[in-house]
């Protein structure tokens, strides 16, 4: 894979640790022959097929497209949340970014509602739980509806698809000084508020998705809007504005109460 | 009694967030209207006077004391509910980290231009509010403005109350819901003047320091603390 002509080497240190609750540590490791048109990621496989060829454990890290799209990978390179390139998945960081002899930095998103699982990769079930509350809509069975049954505003479509644009990957959270998940449930709720086909469970849906998020363990928003910074998907604080106004009317002017994880009516 | 909405207000992070955007808008405007009060001290002792005998005239005022206490400590409250939480929440442990351009200065020091700002408060209750003001409260307002400790306190209240403003108020409508393209540039336009308007209390604090009023020496009062 290498072009070992225009090859040149970085030191990675990167976080090892074997298991939730386990301690963890920084450990450097040299890579050599490292091609400027390899991803970041590529660059990680170089280091483990090395790793497994001296017989030690390889580094463990999530992803699956490998285009920006899923929101498997995530880390921290240099302090930087998915790397130095703005709205940027880490799997579209490309070595050409980097020079021979840098050192480069490799951490797991830290946040407490994230818990490292080993090495590099962590659990954000706790995302998937705040969708599982609230971030569904009720359809018919049946023969599939109509494409267009319900009309929809073309300028609201794209507000939503927007929105619906969170790949779910947890960049927000581990940018916000806080550990908040704003960005991540107002762009969920937002893209139910937007269209009609949300509109029936639309109270329910802030305060149940809202619930989660707090019993999940995650901060306040304090607005600094680091979460917008460096989202891949540029998804806006708008629909975090949009989030808090759904609860307020929710809360103050709606009947409904929120429905706790787990159960259905 | 259905008292879930109430409950909602006060348990959950957006509810608490709401309490602080809305006393911290009235806090705001409190804020407006406290230094338009102050510039009468460039208009001269007997319209100072004047509008402070009017205040004090008013019966109803030991309640709206009170109503401004409350606002004051439903924010604090909040804000230290708020900050003990995301402080418990914050992620930690990087060897590198850094900002991505969110931030600015102003919202990343609001704890501490909060806690500036309740030292000031607590100094300035008590050197003006509980002390004896049988000497007329123009003279003792700008009596107090020739000590330069004093001034020196004012201005550095003054500048902590234009951060905390620079980003709480922009902060406080986009915590009620009031964010869109359209408007927000206004928003933000906006909370910037307000938050620059409180360079208003410094200046009137150097106006007397400096003794631009041409007060005789002799007609100078020591304020003491009680």
């Amino acid at each position: 894979m290498s072009d070992k002509k225009n090859g040149f080497s970085v030191t990675v240190r990167v976080w090892r640790q074997d298991g939730t609750g386990e301690p963890g540590r920084m450990k450097a490791y040299k890579v050599s022959d490292v091609s400027p048109d390899m991803s970041f990621l590529e660059m990680l496989d170089l280091l483990n097929e090395d790793l497994i060829k001296k017989g030690e454990k390889p580094v463990t890290v999530e992803s699956d497209c490998r285009e920006g799209i899923c929101g498997c990978c995530g880390l921290v390179v240099n302090g930087d949340v998915h790397g130095p390139d703005e709205h940027s998945t880490v799997c579209q960081l490309h070595m050409r970014r980097f020079r021979d002899g840098d050192v480069i930095t490799v951490e797991p998103w830290r946040v407490k509602s994230f818990p490292v699982l080993k090495d590099l990769v962590v659990d954000r079930s706790a995302l998937e739980r705040i969708m599982a509350a609230g971030g569904y809509i009720s359809v018919n069975t049946g023969a599939a509806p109509d494409a267009n049954a319900a009309p929809v505003n073309k300028d609201d479509a794209e507000e939503a698809m927007d929105a619906a644009a969170c790949i779910g990957c947890g960049a927000c959270v581990t940018a916000c000084p806080n550990g908040a998940a704003m960005l991540f449930t107002g762009a969920k709720i937002s893209q139910f508020a937007l269209l009609p086909q949300g509109s029936p469970e639309r109270q329910r849906r802030v305060l149940s998705m809202l619930e989660a998020m707090d019993r999940e363990g995650f901060g306040n928003c304090s607005n600094e809007y680091e979460c917008e910074a460096v989202c891949p998907k540029d998804v806006k604080v708008a629909n975090i504005a949009r989030m808090n106004r759904e609860f307020l009317l929710a809360n103050f002017f709606g009947k409904a109460e929120p429905q706790s994880a787990g159960s259905r009516d | 009694m259905n008292i879930a909405f109430i409950k909602r207000i006060i348990f959950t992070s957006i509810g608490r967030k709401t309490v602080m955007a809305l006393t911290g808008l009235m806090l705001g405007a409190f804020m407006l209207f406290h230094l338009a009060e102050n510039l009468l001290l460039f208009k001269g002792e007997v319209a100072y006077n004047n509008w402070v005998d009017l205040l004090l005239s008013n019966p109803a005022l030991p309640l709206i004391e009170l109503g401004l206490l409350a606002v004051f400590l439903a924010h604090i409250a909040a804000g230290v509910w708020v900050r003990i939480e995301d402080w418990l929440n914050a992620p930690r442990g990087y060897e590198s980290r850094k900002w991505q351009g969110g931030r600015t200065i102003g919202s990343a020091t609001m704890l501490y231009t909060a806690v500036l700002i309740l030292a000031y408060l607590i100094y300035h209750m008590l050197t003006f509010r509980f002390v004896d003001h049988s000497i007329g409260f123009y003279q003792m307002v700008t009596s107090a403005f020739r000590d330069r400790t004093f001034v020196a306190i004012y201005v550095g209240g003054a500048a902590a109350l234009v951060l905390h403003l620079s980003h709480g108020m922009q902060s406080a409508f986009q915590t009620l819901g009031v964010n869109d393209p359209k408007y927000t540039p206004f928003i933000k336009l906006g909370s910037w003047l307000v938050a620059l308007a409180m360079i208003g209390f410094a200046l009137i604090s150097v106006y007397f320091l400096l003794n631009m009023d041409a007060c005789p020496a002799d007609a100078i009062y020591q304020v003491t603390i009680q």
